[in-house]
C-alpha cells in the first residue's frame, strides 16, 4: 500500500502538514485549501475529503476521530457518507491482509471489547488521540507539497451550501476550572451525588 | 405526539449504568415535554424469556415501549455497518425529536453515522436543560435545550430542540439513576432488521477488555502510575459504585477517552499539571485536583491514595450516623 497524506483547509504551514511532510512513511502530501471552505461545516468538508479521496484512488483513509475545535467526529462519519463507504472507530491497529485480496483486518474497541474485524475496502478508520502507535518509518527529507483544486475534484465552490445550525449556537464561555481541594473535600464530591 | 427514541446498550447480559441514566433523562424529558420514550433494544439471536428481562428493566428506568430487534447481524459489537441500518430505519418510521445513546463508546461509534444518514443535528457529550418560556401573548411553553463543551473550551455549543425541523442524534454524559421511574413491563415491538449495509465487513474475534467498567463510569478517580496494587486495590473499595479508578497506562486512558464522567477526582503531584488527557467535559462537570506533596507524604503515591481513602470512609461514617 502506499501511503499519501491529505488536508483541507489549514494553511500549506500547519503543523498537520508539516508532520506528514516530514513522515517517512508517507509519500506524496496533498493540500486543498480554498476560501469557499472557510466556513464550511461537517457535511461540506466530508463531501469535499470524498472527493479527493476517489481523486487520489484511495482505498483506506485514515482520519483522526475528532477535531481539536468542534470535537464531534462528524467529518470522518461524512466522508464515509459521501464515499458509501463504512466507518470503523476507536480503531487500535490494521493490517493489510494478502487473502483475501483488498482487504484490511482492523482491531478496535467496542462495547467493552477488542475486536478483530476482516472488511473490503474502501473502509473509513477513525482513530482516537491514543489509538495507532507512532510510526516507526523515521523522518525524511521535507516531502513537496502538492496542491489540490476544487475545480480539479468537480466541485463549483458557488454551489457549496453551509448548515451551521447542525451544530447549534454558539456561546462564548470557558468550563469552570479544575478546583484546588483536599481528600476530605474530595471524598464529599465523589459520596454527595450517591445521596 | 412527539417519540424520543433511548438506544440500549447490553454489556454481558445486563443494561449498563449510562443507559438507565439516559432513559432516566428521556423519561424526564418525555414527561414534560410530552413524548413517548421508546427504548430500542439490538441483539442477536437470544430467548424470547431473556428480551423479556431486559424489557422489565428498561421499562422500569423509564421507558413507554420497548422495540427490539434480533439478528444474527446485530450479535456482534455495535457497528455502524451492521447496527447503522436499523437505526435509521427506526428514525425514518418514528421521525423522533430526539434521538439518544448512552455514554461509554456506543454513541461514538453509531451516532455520528446515523446523524449524518437522517440529516439530523448532533450534540456528543451533551446535557440537557428544560427551559420554560413565559409569554404576554401566548402560553407558557417548554424548551428543550442540548448543551455541549466545544473541545476547544472557549464556548459552548447550543441546540434548541424545538428551533429545528430536523431531529437531533445526541451522546449523552453518564449518571445515576438510582431508583425505578416506570413499571416493570415485558410488552415488547419486535421489529425485523434491515440488512446490513456492509455485509462484507465480519468480526473474526473479540475478547472482554479488563478495564472496560472504566468507559462506564459516572465519576473518576485519576492516580499516579505508580501507586501500588495494594493501595489502589484499598482505594477501589472506599470508593461508591461507578466511579473507576484511573491509572495513566494506554489502555486505561483509551477506555478513559469514551468515559463521561460527571465528577473527577485527581490525585497527582502538586508539580504536575499535564490535564491533556482528560475526557470530553461534559456540562456541570465537577473536576477536582488533590495535590499531594511528595517531600510530606514520604516518596510514593501510596500515602495520597491511603489519606483518601480514609478520607471516604470518615465521610460515609459521619454520613451513615451513629449506630
Amino acid at each position: 500500500m502506499r501511503v499519501a497524506a491529505l488536508c483541507v483547509g489549514g494553511g500549506a504551514e500547519c503543523e498537520s502538514i508539516g508532520q506528514a511532510r516530514r513522515c517517512g512513511s508517507v509519500e506524496r502530501v496533498f493540500h486543498l485549501d480554498d476560501s469557499s471552505l472557510n466556513k464550511a461545516d461537517f457535511f461540506t468538508l466530508g463531501m469535499v475529503l470524498a472527493e479527493a479521496a476517489q481523486h487520489l484512488c484511495a482505498g483506506l483513509v485514515i482520519t483522526g476521530e475528532s477535531s481539536d475545535e468542534e470535537g464531534q467526529g462528524l467529518v470522518p462519519a461524512a466522508l464515509a457518507h459521501h464515499l458509501r463507504a463504512p466507518l470503523v472507530s476507536r480503531v487500535q491497529g490494521i493490517r493489510a491482509l494478502e487473502s483475501p485480496p483488498n482487504c484490511v483486518e482492523v482491531s478496535l474497541r467496542a462495547s467493552g471489547r477488542l475486536c478483530r474485524l476482516q472488511s473490503p475496502l474502501p473502509l473509513i478508520a477513525s482513530v482516537p488521540p491514543l489509538g495507532l502507535p507512532a510510526g516507526t518509518a523515521g523522518e525524511t527529507e521535507l516531502r513537496p507539497i502538492e496542491t489540490l483544486t476544487l475545480e480539479q475534484l468537480g466541485i463549483d465552490p458557488s454551489r457549496l451550501v453551509f448548515r451551521p445550525e447542525l451544530l447549534g449556537i454558539f456561546v462564548p464561555g470557558k468550563p469552570v476550572p479544575v478546583q484546588g481541594g483536599t481528600f476530605d473535600e474530595a471524598a464529599d464530591i465523589l459520596l454527595r451525588r450517591n445521596h | 405526539m412527539a417519540s424520543i427514541v433511548a438506544y440500549i446498550e447490553v454489556r454481558e447480559g445486563i443494561v449498563t449504568a449510562p443507559t438507565r441514566f439516559l432513559l432516566a433523562e428521556a423519561r424526564r424529558v418525555g414527561d414534560l415535554a410530552g413524548a413517548t420514550v421508546y427504548a430500542l433494544l439490538a441483539m442477536g439471536p437470544v430467548e424470547h424469556n431473556r428480551i423479556e428481562q431486559i424489557a422489565e428493566q428498561v421499562s422500569a428506568a423509564g421507558a413507554d415501549r420497548v422495540l427490539c430487534s434480533t439478528s444474527e447481524h446485530l450479535a456482534g459489537p455495535p457497528l455502524d455497518a451492521t447496527h447503522g441500518a436499523l437505526l435509521a430505519q427506526v428514525a425514518e418510521h418514528l421521525r423522533p425529536v430526539l434521538f439518544l445513546f448512552p455514554a461509554g463508546g456506543v454513541g461514538v461509534e453509531l451516532g455520528s453515522p446515523l446523524a449524518v444518514r437522517i440529516g439530523a443535528a448532533y450534540v456528543a457529550n451533551a446535557g440537557i436543560e428544560l427551559r420554560s418560556e413565559r409569554s404576554d401573548v401566548a402560553p407558557a411553553s417548554l424548551r428543550v435545550i442540548l448543551t455541549r463543551w466545544r473541545a476547544a473550551q472557549d464556548g459552548r455549543r447550543k441546540v434548541d430542540v424545538g428551533d429545528l425541523e430536523r431531529p437531533v442524534v445526541a451522546i449523552l454524559a453518564s449518571g445515576t439513576a438510582s431508583r425505578p421511574l416506570g413499571e416493570p413491563c415485558a410488552d415488547v415491538e419486535m421489529l425485523s432488521c434491515p440488512e446490513p449495509k456492509y455485509p462484507e465487513l465480519h468480526v473474526v474475534a473479540s475478547e472482554a477488555l479488563p478495564d472496560s467498567a472504566i468507559e462506564l463510569c459516572s465519576a473518576a478517580v485519576r492516580v499516579p502510575a505508580t501507586a501500588s496494587a495494594s493501595a489502589l486495590a484499598d482505594l477501589q473499595s472506599a470508593l461508591p459504585m461507578g466511579t473507576a479508578l484511573v491509572t495513566p497506562t494506554d489502555a486505561q486512558l483509551g477506555a478513559f477517552q469514551v468515559a463521561r464522567p460527571r465528577e473527577v477526582v485527581w490525585v497527582s503531584p502538586a508539580q504536575d499539571d499535564n490535564d491533556d488527557l482528560w475526557p470530553p467535559r461534559v456540562p456541570g462537570c465537577v473536576a477536582t485536583k488533590v495535590d499531594f506533596d511528595p517531600g510530606a507524604m514520604s516518596s510514593d503515591p501510596d500515602h495520597a491514595l491511603a489519606a483518601l481513602t480514609a478520607a471516604l470512609r470518615q465521610a460515609r461514617s459521619r454520613a451513615e450516623g451513629p449506630a
